[in-house]
């Protein structure tokens, strides 16, 4: 049963991914993200259970609470005062980009074959959906241009190296998890700032505008 | 019957010299020698389906020389394998029809005139085809080749005052003759190293190995390529075809594009030895290419027969898919999954064979009614036409590959290899499978909406030109062939275990392949072949959509007496054909959603005398962008013809300069010979 | 002993009866559903039947124009669809055809009636036709190969392309808990959207002619050949709903012909297919219609996922 719930919310995360990539509203992108984080949530919480380790409900407390609650409310709130609603044109396609997630998930799932536990196992799916979710955070952080979006891939980023870690060694030290939940949160809110004064200087959150910013 | 099947070749090939013969004769009396080229014809088709027919019930080949020339070695003989037979057997299942159809299509228009020598052309072209399909030697197979080449250019050159006929005939000579040149290199190479012209010793898979083995199957591969019409090598298919007089058209889009198949067979398939897996990746990506941009360039063609052309180059690429399967099959030693897909792309041969020929010739009595190819010229047809009509759509639901019809059998086999394709091979190679699933499935999905816009804007609603409004039907002669045509599709779809049982004993004669389960179910089913996949039953199905399509009649028919006729509302205007939804709005959302591939250009021009605000007329003016000839053609001709203005230096022209090469030449040679011995 | 010809031909005539008798509801309630979202009342629970049989008795009024092609149109895309249901297990693991094919044919057929359909949309010679068969088939095309990889992943899953074998299969295993059958599911969900014309990709209550694509394509019909349209459109969706829930979760499916076992498996595949329901009223009352030329990015998402679902399965 642990297996299968673990693998459910997984496969469920990098469904989320995908939508991520195949559609261009900024709220929706944001639900998304929350409902990635609350997935994954979930993971933490199943293997707190099955390994009867405590320190794994705060960490997974944390997750839900921030990144599935707190970072989404903030962001849309941000979203809401600049008043910017939807990526503008990414610079690749959507069927393109949907194009190279595939090729980028299926490396991800082949490297984690070579993994311990090799086979068929869980650790194997999750290690899969955690790569397939970084590479795929990463391209998106690459091809698209609302510094929003920008903030959400790497936040999949981080989800996905959660995950990598709940898989291969059932989590980080609480310790470690703690400091990483502040840095995201600072992070973010550094962002939001940011974005807003991206906003205000260039009415835009166009982040390639950016490169006007050079002598 | 056994002696028939012993005779039965030089007997049709000495039918068919007579026939020539006398058509050339008979060059004044134009009605005469009309029915004399055609029904020598359908009578030498007769024969050669009757040797092919015994050929593949039997399963034995049959073998015979023709020539012999005691002095200089050399030997025209053939072999009507298995494999042949089949080919053979497609040939004449569309030839037959096409030759009576041609008696009565000849009889018009600029044909008319010139029929002496499109009657000859036409028997030239149907015996060379039978003769390719039979030659067991190289010499024999390359003129057999030749002559079909240029039989097929005089027909597409037969309206030679147009410019359009010739630039495609010129177009189709010089792609030809790059895959001729080809296929030359190819079986010269091949020769030498097997000390023998004859296929059996040279196709017999043992002959070469590494490199020059890989370098063989790229000449063959661009050779036979050229005449299957795949993409890259397709160019001049879309142009050639639609130049062509319809029966000719058919002919060449049904069975002309099976010479190359043949040979991919024949050569690269099962003569080279066990095929490599890089050489399996070629096919399938030229025949996913092939299929997925033949039917989107279809989709925008509002000529009707350059259409039916460019879906030619889709139903190729779907049967070259199945033989990269079987080859990719074969690569890994799958021999069961191999003969799946085997089956798969030798049944597509056949079935769109009858499918492509019928709807050409249905193209060919609308252009005949209507004197134009335009599909945005025509509408309203069924009801002046309601035969060709009837019998168009019946091709068009088969070519959709819709059950109860003959394109479904071709397509569920090849959905079958490839499933099976992806379980039974190992690595990353396997996501090649589903990709062409996927492909395949978009493939057809776009043909049915090809159709629909073919058939739809072609012989629904109102006449859009006074050409489609005063069509008259086609006679008699040109119907009856249709009509068989048309039988044979709806046959083949409910019984395809028929052609599958057939085909079992031509497959067995492949070498690597094995049958591990009957792919037939009697005559009325398939099965997968390998355990118990999947089977369909065609037939059964069909009693249930009948007694469905039974109910519905019967829920509707109590008020079908009070049905009333009034006009369509066009929204409050006169309903007249510039209302009408056309052929290039239909399929205006696919180009737009595949403009990648399209790059469409458009211009829109106002004329307006007064204001801008107010245009007498609006111009609209689309195209799409011809990328292969474009991108790589244009510059391969630019390549050519730039070294040969740089070797033009060696053409002085002076008789001394010549000579003074001769002697250049002799002299080298004599050195390296000195040197050599 | 009923010999076994007969018995086939009586569960394909249930079967086929059943789903026909049903559709009407499913249709209803999700219009139902969405009211009460909207804060309206909605119609009764069996509006739907009193809008078939209202149109049955109308007269059929037709163009013109037309030929014996725009008569054919209805009654063919009617026929291909509840032969279809014939083909897919519903209450028990067994289709009544199973014999006669599996997946391929099922999709096949669909196909089948909706060539017929935008053909007879053609023959009225109103620009409306035209518009809905050429947006209905740009869509039905895109969708086509990831609703086949869609239904392959599961096939291959189980080793077999025949839908009854299928569900057997599957139940016989228990349900997998890979992550290819979620990402399968999220991939067909959306192409049955898609493929039953509701929002995003559709509006079923338009008659705006610049958005609608399906009403576009059946504008011009009237009478009975209406309601065989709209009743054949409404077996085809229940048709979709059933095979998601058959083939990704065929919990309390019926393995035997036993009263109970089948009245279990009623309420079950009731309860799911309602929850279904109740996913896509979600979906339409949340959503906005896309434009025509961004149903190709949510397509391409429901490919990749199908795709995916083929590839992750087997690595």
């Amino acid at each position: 049963m642990t297996a299968n719930i673990l693998i459910f919310c997984a496969a469920g995360m990098l469904v989320t991914a995908y939508l991520m990539v195949g559609q261009k509203a900024l709220f929706t992108t944001i639900r998304l993200y929350g409902v990635q984080s609350l997935l994954l949530g979930i993971v933490a919480t199943t293997i707190a259970i099955a390994e009867s380790r405590p320190e794994l409900f705060v960490t997974a407390a944390l997750t839900v609470t921030l990144k599935a609650i707190l970072i989404p409310w903030f962001l849309m709130r941000t979203v809401d005062r600049i008043g910017i609603h939807r990526e503008i044109e990414p610079f690749l396609s959507v069927p393109a980009s949907l194009l190279v997630c595939l090729g980028l998930t299926v490396v991800g799932y082949r490297v984690s074959t070579g993994f311990q536990e090799g086979a068929r196992g869980v650790g194997h799916h999750l290690i899969g959906v955690a790569l397939s979710l970084l590479l795929i955070g990463l391209f998106l952080m690459v091809t698209r241009k609302k510094a929003i979006t920008q903030i959400l891939a790497l936040l999949t980023v981080e989800n996905a190296v959660f995950l990598v870690a709940l898989g291969v060694t059932s989590g980080m030290p609480l310790i470690v998890e703690l400091g990483i939940s502040f840095d995201v949160i600072l992070a973010v809110l550094v962002l939001g700032v940011l974005v807003r004064r991206i906003v205000g200087r260039f009415e835009s959150m166009d982040v390639s505008r950016l490169s006007k910013l050079k002598g | 019957m056994v002696g028939l099947v012993a005779v039965g070749l030089p007997a049709a090939l000495l039918i068919r010299l007579l026939t020539v013969a006398a058509t050339l004769a008979l060059a004044r009396r134009a009605r005469t020698c009309r029915w004399v080229a055609l029904v020598g014809s359908m009578l030498a088709s007769l024969l050669t389906v009757t040797v092919a027919l015994e050929v593949i019930a039997s399963g034995l080949s049959v073998e015979g020389v023709l020539v012999r020339h005691a002095a200089s070695g050399i030997v025209f003989d053939y072999a009507v394998t298995p494999l042949s037979a089949w080919f053979l057997m497609v040939l004449g299942v569309v030839a037959i029809p096409t030759a009576l159809y041609s008696a009565a299509y000849f009889s018009h228009s600029v044909v008319a005139s010139r029929i002496a020598v499109v009657g000859t052309a036409f028997n030239v072209l149907v015996g060379s085809l039978e003769a390719v399909f039979t030659a067991s030697g190289v010499v024999a197979f390359l003129c057999a080749w030749e002559v079909m080449t240029l039989a097929t250019a005089a027909l597409v050159a037969t309206e030679h005052q147009e410019r359009a006929s010739r630039r495609a005939a010129y177009l189709y000579l010089v792609m030809s003759h790059i895959g001729t040149g080809c296929l030359v290199a190819g079986f010269l190479v091949l020769a030498g190293q097997a000390g023998s012209l004859s296929f059996s010793a040279l196709l017999s898979g043992h002959v070469v190995s590494g490199p020059l083995r890989d370098g063989l199957f790229a000449l063959f591969f661009v050779g036979f390529g050229v005449k299957a019409g795949v993409i890259p090598l397709h160019v001049w298919l879309p142009e050639a075809h639609p130049a062509a007089p319809s029966s000719v058209s058919a002919l060449m889009s049904a069975v002309l594009i099976t010479a190359g198949i043949y040979g991919l067979y024949r050569v690269c398939g099962f003569g080279l030895g066990v095929p490599d897996q890089n050489w399996a990746l070629a096919l399938m990506a030229v025949g996913m290419l092939s299929a997925i941009l033949g039917v989107l360039y279809a989709l925008t063609q509002t000529d009707l027969k350059r259409l039916l052309a460019y879906s030619t180059i889709e139903n190729s690429g779907i049967i070259v898919l199945g033989l990269g399967a079987a080859m990719m099959a074969l690569a890994h030693d799958q021999r069961a999954l191999a003969t799946v897909a085997v089956a798969a792309s030798l049944t597509h041969v056949l079935n769109h064979a009858i499918f492509k020929g019928l709807l050409f010739l249905g193209a060919g009595s609308v252009v005949m009614a209507t004197g134009t190819r335009q599909i945005e010229q025509f509408g309203g047809l069924l009801r002046r036409m309601p035969w060709t009509g009837l019998f168009f759509l019946i091709g068009a639901l088969s070519i959709s590959g819709l059950p109860l019809l003959n394109g479904f059998p071709g397509e569920w086999l090849t959905f079958q290899a490839l499933l099976l394709g992806f379980t039974a091979t190992p690595g990353l190679v396997r996501l090649n499978f589903p990709l062409a699933g996927a492909m395949l499935a978009l493939t057809s999905a776009l043909a049915a909406a090809c159709f629909v816009r073919a058939f739809g804007i072609s012989f629904l609603a109102l006449p859009r030109s006074p050409a489609a409004g005063s069509a008259h039907e086609s006679p008699l002669l040109m119907l009856v062939p249709q009509a068989w045509l048309a039988t044979l599709c709806v046959g083949l779809g409910l019984v395809p275990g028929v052609a599958l049982r057939a085909l079992e004993g031509v497959i067995v004669s492949l070498p690597g392949l094995q049958l591990t389960s009957p792919m037939a179910e009697g005559a009325w089913g398939m099965a997968s072949g390998i355990g118990s996949f999947d089977h369909v039953v065609p037939g059964i199905f069909g009693v249930a959509v009948l007694s469905a399509l039974a109910f519905a009649a019967l829920l509707t028919v109590r008020r079908e007496a009070v049905a009333r006729r009034v006009p369509t509302w066009a929204c409050g205007g006169d309903l007249t054909a510039r209302t009408e939804y056309t052929a290039t709005a239909f399929s205006k959302p696919l180009l737009m959603i595949f403009r990648a591939v399209y790059r469409p250009r458009r211009q829109v021009d106002s004329l307006a005398d007064v204001s801008p605000y107010f245009p007498q007329e609006v111009r609209y003016r689309t195209e799409i962008e011809p990328t292969f000839e474009r991108y790589m053609y244009a510059p391969l001709v630019r390549l050519v013809l730039g070294s040969a203005r740089g070797m033009r230096v060696l053409q002085a022209g002076s008789l001394h300069t010549y000579l003074a090469y001769v002697l250049v030449l002799a002299v080298i040679l004599l050195i390296w010979l000195g040197g050599t011995t | 002993m009923i010999p076994d010809a007969f018995l086939t031909i009586g569960a394909s005539l249930l079967q086929a009866g059943g789903m026909l008798a049903a559709a009407p509801l499913l249709r209803t309630a999700i219009k139902k559903m969405k009211a009460r979202l909207q804060n309206r009342q909605g119609p009764p629970l069996l509006q739907g039947y009193y809008d078939l049989a209202k149109l049955i008795r109308k007269e059929p009024v037709r163009s013109e124009t037309a030929s014996w092609v725009y008569v054919a149109g209805p009654r063919v895309y009617f026929a291909a669809a509840v032969a279809a249901t014939t083909l897919v297990p519903v209450l028990v693991a067994v289709a009544p055809l199973e014999a006669a094919g599996g997946i391929l044919l099922l999709v096949g057929t669909l196909a089948f009636g909706r060539f017929a359909l935008a053909t007879a949309a053609l023959d009225t010679g109103s620009p409306f036709g035209g518009m809905g068969a050429s947006r209905d088939m740009t869509i039905a095309a895109l969708a086509e190969p990831a609703l086949m990889l869609g239904l392959f992943a599961q096939a291959l899953a189980a080793g077999t392309m025949n839908l009854g074998v299928l569900v057997r299969a599957l139940v016989q295993q228990g349900p997998s808990w890979h992550p290819s059958d979620l990402l399968a599911f999220a991939g067909l969900f959306i192409i049955v959207i898609a493929e039953t014309g509701r929002i995003p990709v559709d509006n079923p209550a338009t008659h705006l002619e610049l958005t609608m694509i399906h009403e576009a394509m059946v504008l011009e019909y009237a009478g009975p050949d209406l309601a065989l349209v709209e009743w054949a459109s409404a077996v085809k969706e229940l048709l979709y709903l059933t095979l998601l829930v058959n083939l990704f979760m065929p919990v309390g499916i019926a393995t035997s012909v036993e009263t109970e076992a089948l009245f279990v498996a009623l309420m079950a595949w009731t309860g799911k297919v309602f929850l279904l329901a109740i996913a896509v009223t979600v979906v339409e009352s949340t959503n906005a219609k896309l434009r025509l030329f961004r149903v190709p990015e949510l397509v391409s998402v429901s490919l990749g996922l199908a795709f995916l679902a083929l590839a992750i399965r087997f690595l």
